[in-house]
This record gives structure tokens, C-alpha cells and sequence, in this order.
């Protein structure tokens, strides 16, 4: 096995772990403020809850960016879930905004 | 990753550890000087060893000092780079804000103006940009405390424990909170690997080999504190989640301001100024009334913290916050007050299940608490954190350095060598900013800044010390840098108290008869390091002794099995 064969996918992993868990944790994070918003809650509420949980779903997506067989299926769920979620996020504020 | 999920986590662990390890070690190591950072204060400015006092009298001490607060020349000029043209002069800034900090172990106040700043801030999610200024004050006489003087304790250590003093870009706040993130991932790998973790509690074998004594320390110190080490990496990151996540600037900010503005209604308390001059009442008379609400609510204690808001303007307000001594949770149970008529606004409700949980989550970190007991095993609980990284080091150079060794490559060498920088070096700087602040002259400009270089100076020179005496680690040998680190530190740990006792006069049997503990206690403290590192420093002296005959014994017995 070549060296560029071995630290290729190394750094793919690393690299989902790290930059995919942290997409997929600002998705989480911003999903929970933008619903806590969205049923009437107060802000600072959904805000510190998400702060709460944001870190301990980074850890089981970071672990779990290792522990999984297929790496693409890891990038897909951590960056794309995570970047769905922010869309998502994104859309619930922009129905709030037309409200205020 | 790796064909087994246990050999996926344990690949996790080796080397995420070690490459975060040398930063967790930094954070560990300060966070548990921290926990007596006041204390450390005194030790480092003389002057200010007497006891803790309450907040003094605002209408005639802290308002006359407020006025003459200037803005702080770094504020200043970070301010100016966040705004459209240029600042007005700093002397004509008028203050707006002002706040007053103290806690049961502070003899001095911590004191802060805002200015606020008429330019238009360059980011538009910005609304306001301020400048600040601060002055620390024996609250006895209201006399000023230099800033020149430099609190090593609460002011150098605590915050070198969640940024290193890297202010670039916040780029000192992400390296620890990556860092904190790898301590929770190593803590839940390091339970993964090891299935057999109840027995870990009660397995020490020092007399075992280095590499498995070392292996059974690395388990005792991570499982026996594991609770402790968790919960701390986990509310650090809680603390400051706002800089690792901050989607209220980058998403939410019209939300925010919504509810901002909503707030101020529901709570009464201004958000903005009128742009209507008012006078203000006296704050005395509201800290009068802050206690004796609290006390009717069968919550005794002094005011930790005070804050007036819109000074001089009619939207004006009046914060007053408990110093919480007598709870985990860090709650204030603010009590607020027009700051033109001194009339009540407004007393803080019980907080909800979520914010309850959050105040609990912090105060539990930052130990607002009166509790001396606990205060110890704060420090224990860190220092067990600090030898389970220290032994994770150690562990990886012995498992690899007789195989590097064969194979004539470098790596452990040179983990070894920043292991040292990291633990013994980090030590070394440490006493040495100590003693250094004891030789200093008293009067030297930007004395606080000298001892900070001096600080950064003396661990870059235990780094390269530690890497020039390596090579034996690529012979697998042990460094002989552990043992002349650990000579430097035993020194400068009996240099530090006895240059307290001749520039302060204030020598053991003074502090302890007249029961100082905040310098009786550092004093016997550096003592008590000098003892063990000059003590480990005897062991590796019989260790390396012993190595190369071993080393020899073992290559004979390889030569003969090749045979």
C-alpha cells in the first residue's frame, strides 16, 4: 500500500470527524434555537439548551465518523444532515421573520 | 475505520491524545492553579496581603473612581479597528457602564467602564461598539492598585487555562475547545478499550516494569477522576459555546434583537438610553435594599457584583447580584433598581428548569462556592487529570521506543521531548514567572508584561533543553532532560518561597502563625513540589543508571535467542 493511498482516506476521516462533526453540530444547534422560536419559546432558552446538548452530539458524531465501515455515508450524514438542518433552520426564521 | 470498532476507538485514543495532549496538559495544569488564583494574586503583589473585604461605599469611593477610569489603551485601539473612521480622543470618551466585581477572596475590587463608541461599527450584525477601562482598587482607602502590577493568578494562569493567551482571532479559545472536545473523545475510547475498568480502580503495580506501571497509573488517575475530567471539559465547552457556535450573530440576529427589545419590555430594564439627562440616586441606599430583599428570601451574604446601566441618562438602571458562597449554582438573583429614583424595577425570578440547569453546569466550573474542602479536590481532581496525560505521554514512548530504536526512526524521541517541554518544562516556567516576579524591580514600567515574557522565554528554553538531551530516548534510554528538568524545578520551587521571605518579610513562620493562608498555603505548596520533583529526580537518577545495563542484559539475551 502506497503512502498517498493510506493518508488519503486517513485524512478524509479526520477530516469528516472534525469539519463534518462540526457542520452537523451547527446544524443541530441552530435547528433547536430556530424550533424552540418557532413553538413560541424564549430565545435565550433554546439557545443555551442547544448549547447544552451541542457538544455531547459531537461527541457520538465524531466517534461514530471512526467507527463507521463507509466514509462516504459518514460525510453525507455529518455534512450533508448537518447542512439540511441549517437550511431547514434557515427557513424556519424566514417564516418567523415574515411574521414580525 | 479499522477492522474492529475496539481498534477504530483505540487509534482514536492513542493519537488524538497525544497530538491534543500537550495543550490538555497546559489546560488541566492552570485550570488547578486557578482554583486558587486569588490566592496566587496575593502571593504575586505584596501589597494587597490582607484579608477579603465587602464592597465599599459606591456614592463616595467607587463613583469618584469610575469618572477618572480612561479607556484602556488595548480596547482602544481594537475598537478603532472595528469601526468607520476615526475614534474621538480617549480623554474626551464618556463612560456609560460601570461594574464592580468582587468575591469572598478578593481583598481588592475589579472595576470596569464602557465608553461608548459614536462610530459606525464596520460589521453590520454589530449594533453598538464600546471601549473599555478597568482599575483594581483596595477597596480600605479607594487608593489604586498599578497595572503594572500583574495578578498571575487570575489575570495570567486562569485565562492561559481557556485561550493560552493567544488572542489572534479567538485562535487560543478553538485550540482548547478542540482540545476539550479530544478530552471527552479519549475519556469515552479510553472506557471502550478498557473492559476490565472496575478493576483498573484498585491496580497500581509501580514496581512492575516502567511501561505497565505507567499503563496502571494512566487507568487509576483517568478512571478514579473520570467523572471530574468529563464534567470539566464539558462545561468548559458549555461556557463558551457562544464563541464555538455562535449562531445567533451568524443566524439569528434579527431574533435576537426582537427578543432583546421584547425583554426590555417584559423586564422593565431599558435596552437603550433615552438621550434625557438624569442624575443618579444613591446606589448605597439600593445595595441597602438589594440586602435586605435577599434576606427576606433567607439569603444572607454580601453583593458580588454591581452594574449601573445608561449612566446619567433616564433609562438608567441599577443592577445588584449576590456573591453566590453559599451555592453551586451561579446565579445572582439580581435585584434591580431605577438609577434615577432608586425605586425597585425589578427582582429576578427563580430560573427556569433550562437555565437552572445551565447556572448549575457553570458554577459547578467555576466555584463561586465558600468551601475549602471542595476548593482541595478541585485541585486534586486536575493534578489526577494532569499525571493521566503526563503518564499517556510516557506510555507512548515506552511502548514504541525499543522498536523506533531497532528501526532507527525518531518519533518517540521527539514525543519524549515535547513531553518533557509539556510537563516538567511547563513547571519550570511556571516557578519561573514566580521568581521572577519577586527580582523584578517594584518600579519598572510594564513590569506585569516582563514577567509574561519571561514566563514564555523560560518554557521555550526547558523545549529546547528537553530536545538537546534526547538522543539517548532513540537508543531506548530515558532522557536525561526529565531528571535536570526536575533539578531546575526543585530549585526554583525553594528560590521562590525564599525570595518571598527576603523581599516581603513575610516568611512561613509569620504566614502560618498569623494563619495567612493565601501565602502561608503557596508558600508550602511550592515547597511541597520542590520535594517530589527532587525526589522523582533521585529515581530517574537510579533508573538511568540501571538502564544500560539492562538495556545491555536484554540485547544479550536477543543475540542469544538469534543464536
Amino acid at each position: 500500500m502506497s503512502h498517498v493511498q493510506h493518508w488519503l482516506p486517513l485524512s478524509s476521516r479526520i477530516g469528516s470527524a472534525l469539519l463534518g462533526g462540526y457542520i452537523f453540530v451547527w446544524g443541530f444547534s441552530s435547528l433547536i434555537v430556530a424550533l424552540n422560536l418557532f413553538l413560541g419559546g424564549d430565545y435565550d432558552e433554546g439557545l443555551t439548551l442547544a448549547y447544552m446538548l451541542a457538544f455531547l452530539v459531537f461527541i457520538v458524531a465524531f466517534l461514530w465518523a471512526f467507527a463507521a465501515t463507509s466514509l462516504t455515508r459518514v460525510w453525507l450524514i455529518l455534512a450533508g444532515g448537518g447542512t439540511a438542518m441549517t437550511v431547514a433552520a434557515w427557513m424556519l426564521t424566514q417564516t418567523l421573520s415574515a411574521q414580525l | 475505520m479499522l477492522s474492529s470498532f475496539r481498534l477504530s476507538m483505540t487509534w482514536v485514543h492513542t493519537w488524538f491524545g497525544l497530538v491534543l495532549g500537550y495543550v490538555l496538559m497546559a489546560c488541566f495544569f492552570f485550570g488547578s492553579l486557578s482554583v486558587f488564583d486569588r490566592e496566587i494574586d496575593r502571593w504575586a503583589i505584596p501589597e494587597t496581603r490582607y484579608e477579603p473585604q465587602a464592597l465599599p461605599s459606591f456614592d463616595t469611593m467607587l463613583l469618584p473612581i469610575f469618572k477618572q477610569i480612561k479607556p484602556a489603551e488595548e480596547s482602544y485601539e481594537h475598537a478603532q479597528d472595528e469601526v468607520e473612521g476615526p475614534l474621538p480622543p480617549a480623554d474626551t470618551m464618556v463612560p456609560t457602564h460601570f461594574t464592580a466585581y468582587t468575591t469572598h477572596r478578593d481583598p481588592v475590587l475589579s472595576m470596569y467602564s464602557w465608553f461608548d463608541v459614536p462610530n459606525q461599527p464596520k460589521d453590520p450584525n454589530v449594533d453598538h461598539v464600546h471601549v473599555y477601562g478597568d482599575a483594581t482598587v483596595d477597596p480600605r482607602n479607594g487608593m489604586l492598585i498599578s497595572s503594572d502590577k500583574l495578578k498571575i493568578g487570575s489575570a495570567f494562569f486562569y485565562p492561559l487555562h481557556y485561550h493560552l493567551h493567544l488572542d489572534w482571532k479567538d485562535l487560543g479559545y478553538w485550540i482548547v475547545g478542540l482540545a476539550a472536545l479530544i478530552m471527552l473523545v479519549a475519556l469515552v475510547t479510553g472506557v471502550i478499550m478498557h473492559r476490565k475498568i472496575f478493576r483498573e480502580f484498585f491496580t497500581f503495580r509501580p514496581n512492575k516494569q516502567t511501561q505497565r506501571s505507567t499503563l496502571d497509573l494512566h487507568n487509576l488517575t483517568g478512571v478514579v477522576a473520570l467523572p471530574f475530567h468529563f464534567f470539566f471539559a464539558f462545561t468548559g465547552l458549555v461556557i463558551f459555546a457562544g464563541i464555538y457556535l455562535p449562531v445567533t450573530e451568524k443566524m439569528f440576529h434579527q431574533q435576537h434583537q426582537a427578543h432583546e427589545k421584547l425583554e426590555a419590555v417584559q423586564t422593565g430594564l431599558p435596552h437603550d438610553p433615552a438621550g434625557v439627562a438624569a442624575p443618579l440616586a444613591s446606589v448605597d441606599a439600593m445595595v441597602e435594599e438589594a440586602r435586605r430583599r435577599w434576606a427576606a428570601r433567607g439569603m444572607g451574604g454580601e453583593v458580588g457584583f454591581l452594574e449601573v446601566a445608561h449612566y446619567g441618562d433616564t433609562n438608567g438602571y441599577v443592577s445588584i447580584y449576590r456573591a453566590g458562597t453559599d451555592r453551586v449554582t451561579l446565579t445572582g438573583q439580581g435585584i434591580h433598581f431605577r438609577a434615577s429614583t432608586g425605586e425597585l424595577i425589578r427582582e429576578e425570578p427563580q430560573p427556569t428548569t433550562v437555565s437552572g440547569i445551565n447556572e448549575w453546569l457553570t458554577g459547578l466550573h467555576l466555584q463561586h462556592f465558600r468551601h475549602w474542602m471542595l476548593r482541595w479536590l478541585y485541585v486534586f481532581g486536575g493534578l489526577c487529570g494532569c499525571a493521566c496525560i503526563a503518564t499517556g505521554f510516557i506510555f507512548f514512548v515506552e511502548k514504541r521506543k525499543r522498536q523506533h530504536a531497532k528501526a532507527g526512526t525518531s518519533g518517540a524521541r521527539w514525543v519524549d521531548a515535547l513531553a518533557v517541554a509539556a510537563v516538567t518544562g511547563m513547571m519550570i516556567a511556571t516557578a519561573t514567572i514566580l521568581v521572577a516576579n519577586r527580582l523584578l524591580p517594584e518600579s519598572l514600567p510594564a513590569r506585569g508584561d516582563w514577567e509574561q515574557r519571561i514566563f514564555w522565554f523560560a518554557w521555550l528554553v526547558a523545549l529546547l533543553h528537553a530536545a538537546w538531551r534526547s538522543a539517548p530516548v532513540q537508543r531506548a534510554l530515558i532522557s536525561p532532560a526529565w531528571r535536570e528538568q526536575c533539578w531546575a524545578l526543585a530549585m526554583l520551587c525553594i528560590a521562590a518561597p525564599v525570595l518571598n521571605w527576603i523581599t516581603t518579610g513575610d516568611h512561613l513562620f509569620k504566614t502560618i502563625g498569623e494563619r495567612y493562608w493565601p501565602v502561608a498555603g503557596f508558600d508550602l505548596a511550592l515547597l511541597a513540589v520542590a520535594g517530589v520533583t527532587a525526589y522523582a529526580a533521585r529515581r530517574l537518577a537510579r533508573a538511568e543508571a540501571s538502564a544500560p545495563a539492562s538495556a545491555t542484559s536484554e540485547r544479550a539475551t536477543m543475540d542469544a535467542a538469534h543464536a
